[in-house]
């Protein structure tokens, strides 16, 4: 259940796909103002669990609750306040920048004018503004992963989902996302990261939940994690992480 | 209700920012309608050739063919029968001209006779005119003979052919026809009106048909997905994507159509607008077996190649190009959904019948819309 403070809450997810059970009872929490990193090796159940939290999957038990609604019940309601970035670059390549914007900013509920006020300024947010009118066939891959978080603001979410946005990106643009991503948590925003770089979300998350098999098998801040870890030293969250999902390789 | 409509907007505008898209729509139609034209309702310059079977090979036969090598720019060239069909086949000749057996005697007799015209289409502009020179050099001659003939009864016997001919000579020759030049083969807009319809129905199909693998891309790059995680509900994201792929069908029928009068000037601006009317009924039914496709396609290749077959398949068996007449083909092609469209296309562009006329073929098309859209919806998923 959310409180003042707690923004989302999942309690007992679980979906399955044919015989295959992807998300098994998970719950947790996100505190408002909070980015909150999903950790887990491939296959593990991040993206399912983030589909299901965003209304787009509905899981086979437990309930999702977002700013105090319920996103099985009311999910019309819940899509206004979250804004979700998919792991894919889920744009339209032949229309530009702002095209593409507007268009979701439209989708969204913005009127006219607003979209277009909101996807200027959505693109300087992200250093694009000049590429604005250029298709997005003509873009790299750190442009193109630029756009694809900045659709997911032309709602003016109270929560972002972002699933792996800095994959294949160069550290500049890796950079500049980090950069915006805490600018939208000191501006009130809560988000839910997910990655496979550790150290990504040992610089960005307040609280890590770690992924497995469809389970949670950790939940806490990097620090608590690391010091969960019995170990002399310094320890990376990449050990912690290796340490609780094991070292042979994953689909 | 606008959020459909601007899902609409914007998939014409990536339709029309996406060049290859274009040139395939619209590019390939243009180079079959030329094509066409050059085949059947070509106008080169002027540089006539009459071409004929001479089945008679009498002296009046030959007189004719004299008469119009003649004609100034005309020029004569002599088929058999089966050269003539031949040359016919391959388009290398538009027209030939037949003159029958019993040509000479009929005609010295004073009996009617007729030259038939084999033609490829209607015969392009030069057929024309050469038919008009051949039907008034027949003209003259039998003109000629007749009044050669009422001469001769009218001054009496023992007058000498010499006084005959001046008279014939100053009277001009003139006398009433008996020589029809008869036009064979297919009355000449029906092939133009069939292709035109055949290619248009075609094209309309595959551009909305394969408006399915857009859909898969869309699905398998997240756009579909990424749409639901909006305020956009399913259906209005499904009557979005029905709006769009039926604009954009409109958008290229009207551009099909309009090179089609234009170059080959087969329709008023009547029969236009009406055809176009009709396209977007079509537009709406393939729309919904496109968004079928896609409903049952999971990836771009099922996608690609379920639209090929589909409508290939169609095309086929429709007799959009070798319209089948009667048979097990002719009782197939009713069960396609280009025949209703392209019998109501033909009918429309020929001004046999107006767009009321059509109504059984557009009630077969908005059946064939209905059906479409349910199943469509039915099979919809954005993942």
């Amino acid at each position: 259940m959310t409180t003042d403070k707690v923004f989302l809450s999942a309690s007992g997810l679980s979906k399955s796909f044919d015989s295959v059970q992807a998300v098994n009872d998970i719950s947790f929490s996100i505190e408002r103002q909070e980015i909150f990193g999903l950790l887990g090796p491939n296959g593990a159940g991040k993206t399912t669990t983030i589909r299901m939290l965003s209304t787009v999957l509905e899981p086979d038990a437990g309930d999702v609750e977002i700013g105090s609604r319920s996103a099985l019940r009311e999910a019309g309601e819940v899509r206004k306040i979250i804004g979700v970035c998919p792991q894919e670059i889920a744009l339209y390549e032949e229309l530009s920048a702002i095209d593409n914007l507007v268009f979701f900013g439209r989708m969204a509920g913005l009127g006219g004018k607003e979209a277009k006020e909101a996807a200027r300024a959505n693109l300087e947010l992200v250093g694009l503004l000049e590429r604005g009118r250029d298709a997005v066939r003509k873009f790299s891959g750190g442009m193109k992963r630029r756009v694809n978080i900045v659709v997911a603001l032309m709602s003016r979410p109270q929560l972002l989902f972002l699933d792996e946005p800095t994959v294949g990106i160069d550290p500049q643009s890796r950079n500049h996302i980090f950069d915006t991503v805490l600018g939208l948590r000191d501006e009130g925003m809560t988000v839910l990261y997910t990655t496979h770089y550790m150290e990504e979300a040992d610089r960005l998350c307040d609280r890590i939940g770690i992924i497995d098999g469809g389970s949670m098998i950790a939940l806490g801040s990097p620090d608590e994690l690391k010091a969960s870890l019995d170990q002399d030293g310094d320890v990376t969250l990449e050990e912690v992480f290796l340490n609780m999902t094991g070292r042979s390789l994953r689909d | 209700m606008l959020l459909p409509l601007f899902i609409a907007f914007t998939e014409l505008k990536r339709y029309l920012a996406d060049r290859v898209a274009l040139a395939f729509s619209l590019a390939l139609p243009i180079v079959m309608f030329a094509l066409m034209y050059g085949a059947f309702g070509g106008e080169p310059s002027f540089s006539a050739t009459a071409n004929f079977v001479d089945l008679d090979n009498g002296p009046l036969s030959r007189e004719l063919l004299d008469r119009v090598g003649a004609v100034e720019g005309m020029d004569v060239r002599l088929y058999d029968s089966n050269e003539a069909d031949q040359a016919l086949g391959r388009s290398r000749i538009l027209t030939a001209f037949v003159i029958p057996a019993g040509f000479s005697r009929d005609l010295e007799s004073g009996k009617p006779v007729s030259i038939s015209m084999r033609r490829r289409g209607h015969g392009g502009g030069e057929g024309q005119i050469a038919a008009a020179i051949v039907a008034a050099s027949a003209q003259e001659i039998a003109g000629g003979l007749q009044t050669r003939a009422s001469a001769a009864a009218a001054l009496g016997g023992g007058v000498s052919m010499e006084r005959i001919e001046a008279a014939v000579e100053k009277l001009g020759g003139g006398g009433p026809p008996v020589v029809v030049v008869e036009r064979g083969g297919e009355e000449s807009g029906n092939v133009l009106f069939g292709m035109v319809a055949g290619v248009l129905t075609m094209f309309l199909m595959f551009a909305v048909t394969l408006n399915a693998q857009s859909m898969v891309i869309e699905r398998l790059n997240g756009t579909l997905e990424r749409l639901m995680t909006t305020r956009l509900s399913v259906n209005q994201l499904f009557a979005g994507k029905f709006l769009a792929a039926t604009a954009r069908a409109a958008l290229q029928a009207l551009i099909l159509l309009s090179l089609a009068v234009a170059v080959m000037r087969i329709a008023g601006p009547i029969e236009f607008i009406q055809a176009v009317v009709f396209s977007l009924l079509f537009a709406a039914a393939v729309s919904s077996i496109g968004l079928v496709l896609a409903g049952f396609a999971r990836t771009r290749d099922q996608a690609t190649w379920g639209a090929v077959f589909l409508t290939m398949g169609m095309t086929i068996f429709s007799g959009a190009f070798v319209p089948f007449e009667s048979g097990p083909m002719e009782v197939i092609s009713r069960f396609t959904l280009n025949r209703p469209a392209m019998d109501a296309l033909h009918s429309i562009l020929s001004g046999s019948g107006g767009l009321a006329d059509q109504w059984l073929q557009a009630a077969i098309l908005a059946a064939v819309t209905l059906v479409g859209l349910a199943a469509a919806r039915a099979l919809f998923r954005t993942t």
